[in-house]
């Protein structure tokens, strides 16, 4: 499923759709507060966007912008958003993920800061959920063995031997 | 206008069923794939009417939207898979 496509067609449209895509996920997580949606709606539409540019242009050309490592630190960012959040609260003498601890250090109104905390969470929440979507679909896609992964193995195996 | 909105969403949820032999019983993947297609993009409009209903229209075209696009790229992930098989 992973193999670059020849179809111009589909290309056309996916390089003519991608970006709004991803300008409807961003909506999507940064209007999570008055409509539907949040942080894990638009990771999902926004690693739906990049599903759509590893089915059409195959897992080679599309490998410079989305690998594995960077998925993987992409994953481990969103967590660190959503924690770090959370134990900053904490650090302020407040609760786990009590949002209005942070208007001592964003200096506006409680209000204000939960509103602003909320969004800090969702914005982590959104990396985690589009990394982790990529990678389970190049996982499954691929059998866990990468395209790229057997030559770098193989470059390798006569360094360790040496 | 509410009750023509309310026949016309009952009205497409039968053709839905239609569709959905096509989906059972259909010969071959591709009348499959396109007849779940076709209750996709049906099931795109009944969301928009039921929006209607509720007078929550602003909410019910951002899912619609969603449901369109995963639509899309689900078709797309069929497509591929089957052309990866022959």
């Amino acid at each position: 499923m992973i193999h670059r496509g020849e179809d111009v067609i589909i290309r056309t449209i996916a390089r003519m759709l991608i970006p709004f895509i991803q300008l409807y996920a961003l909506y999507v997580i940064m209007h999570g507060h008055y409509s539907p949606g949040g942080g894990f709606q638009g990771g999902v539409i926004l690693g739906a966007s990049l599903v759509l540019l590893l089915l059409t242009y195959g897992y080679h050309d599309a490998r410079s912008r989305i690998s594995e490592k960077i998925m993987i630190i992409f994953s481990s960012l969103g967590v660190l958003i959503y924690a770090g959040i959370g134990f900053l609260c904490l650090l302020l003498l407040g609760n786990f993920l009590d949002y209005s601890m942070l208007s001592r250090i964003l200096h506006v109104d409680a209000a204000h800061a939960r509103s602003l905390g909320i969004l800090g969470v969702e914005i982590g929440v959104g990396f985690a959920v589009m990394a982790v979507m990529v990678s389970i679909f190049l996982d499954i896609s691929t059998g866990g063995v990468l395209p790229g992964d057997e030559e770098e193995k193989e470059k390798q195996v006569p360094v360790s031997e040496v | 206008m509410e009750k023509f909105f309310l026949a016309v969403a009952l009205g497409i949820c039968f053709l839905v069923l239609l569709v959905l032999y096509r989906v059972v019983f259909g010969p071959g993947v591709f009348n499959r794939v396109a007849a779940i297609s076709a209750v996709g993009t049906k099931t795109l409009i009944i969301l928009l009417i039921v929006g209607f209903l509720y007078r929550r229209v602003d909410m019910f075209v951002d899912i619609s939207i969603v449901y369109a696009l995963l639509n899309f790229i689900g078709c797309i992930a069929v497509a591929k898979y089957l052309e990866m098989e022959q």
